[in-house]
């Protein structure tokens, strides 16, 4: 692994060393840490899925060019917090067939599907995979987009609370308002 | 440039923000906390419903009380301080109990 790439992994593991310290020492409940892992989670999946619309409309800088050399690494870690987050969870719940006896809740089930597909993404996020999937690889990337649909109901419902969801969820409402923008504009120029 | 420096800008105070709990919205109406009970008070309520409280803490002008059910459900519960009724009770963000009258 690149030194690079080790450094923002390091970075990445603070929050959840964070989490788990507050845990083991008895600090913190496992139910105070949903919120943050799974907050997390939903963070880091839009610092994966941001740089795609801004370099679309912004041109390929400097800046874009090495988010998108990482944005993999986002993804990636946005798996492991949402996996944290149900690990929470089932530390929180104690048993596994109160687990089972909420599952069919709107607020719960979306969240074991946000968990689900995200799996696919992630489970293929090495650079052997993308090379022998080709354009199947991108194809399945998309599941990311409705896991994030997914986590932002599970949230909502779980919540009612509008504007701490809105206020993540914004910066990609615009990148891809602007990209929307920007492909109309570029179609009208070629007409 | 500009406009992607604002939405930079925009990106990174949006990540950063701490989001404010809708729990919070809950009014109890309880009035000066020098006539409130200590919330030790509450624990002691919600074990006589039959709960297992795993936290207990003030929330707004409630007590608000995490506890598991007889049955193991989760769930979330806001009591009175003064007159520690219980006002309002959660699962999962679903509400599943409300008390007569109460609109808070």
């Amino acid at each position: 692994m690149k030194p690079a790439r080790l450094l923002l992994w390091l970075v990445l593991a603070i929050p959840a060393a964070l989490m788990l310290r507050g845990l083991s020492s008895g600090e913190t409940l496992a139910m105070d840490l949903l919120h943050p892992s799974g907050e997390m989670a939903v963070r880091l999946m839009v610092l994966a899925l941001l740089p795609g619309p801004l370099a679309e409309v912004f041109g390929r800088s400097r800046f874009l060019c090495s988010w998108l050399a990482v944005r993999r690494n986002f993804g990636v870690a946005a798996f492991a917090y949402a996996a944290l987050h149900l690990a929470f969870y089932a530390i929180d719940m104690r048993l596994f067939s109160a687990m089972l006896e909420e599952l069919a809740l709107p607020a719960i089930w979306t969240g074991w599907l946000a968990l689900a597909l995200m799996i696919p993404p992630a489970a293929i996020s090495f650079d052997a995979a993308m090379r022998r999937l080709r354009r199947r690889w991108q194809q399945v990337q998309y599941l990311v987009y409705a896991a994030l649909a997914a986590a932002l109901v599970h949230w909502l419902l779980l919540d009612w609370e509008w504007r701490s969801a809105l206020v993540h969820f914004l910066p990609l409402a615009i990148a891809w308002g602007l990209r929307a923008l920007h492909r109309r504009n570029r179609k009208g120029k070629a007409a | 440039m500009k406009a992607f420096r604002a939405l930079l800008a925009l990106g990174v105070l949006a990540l950063t923000a701490s989001p404010a709990l809708a729990d919070g919205n809950v009014r109890c109406n309880a009035g000066p906390t020098a006539a409130w009970k200590p919330l030790s008070e509450v624990r002691k309520r919600a074990w006589q419903e039959g709960w297992t409280v795993v936290k207990a803490q003030i929330e707004g002008d409630c007590f608000e009380v995490y506890a598991r059910t007889e049955t193991g459900q989760a769930v979330e519960a806001f009591f009175h301080p003064v007159t520690l009724q219980k006002l309002l009770v959660k699962r999962r963000g679903s509400e599943v109990y409300r008390a007569p009258g109460f609109t808070g």
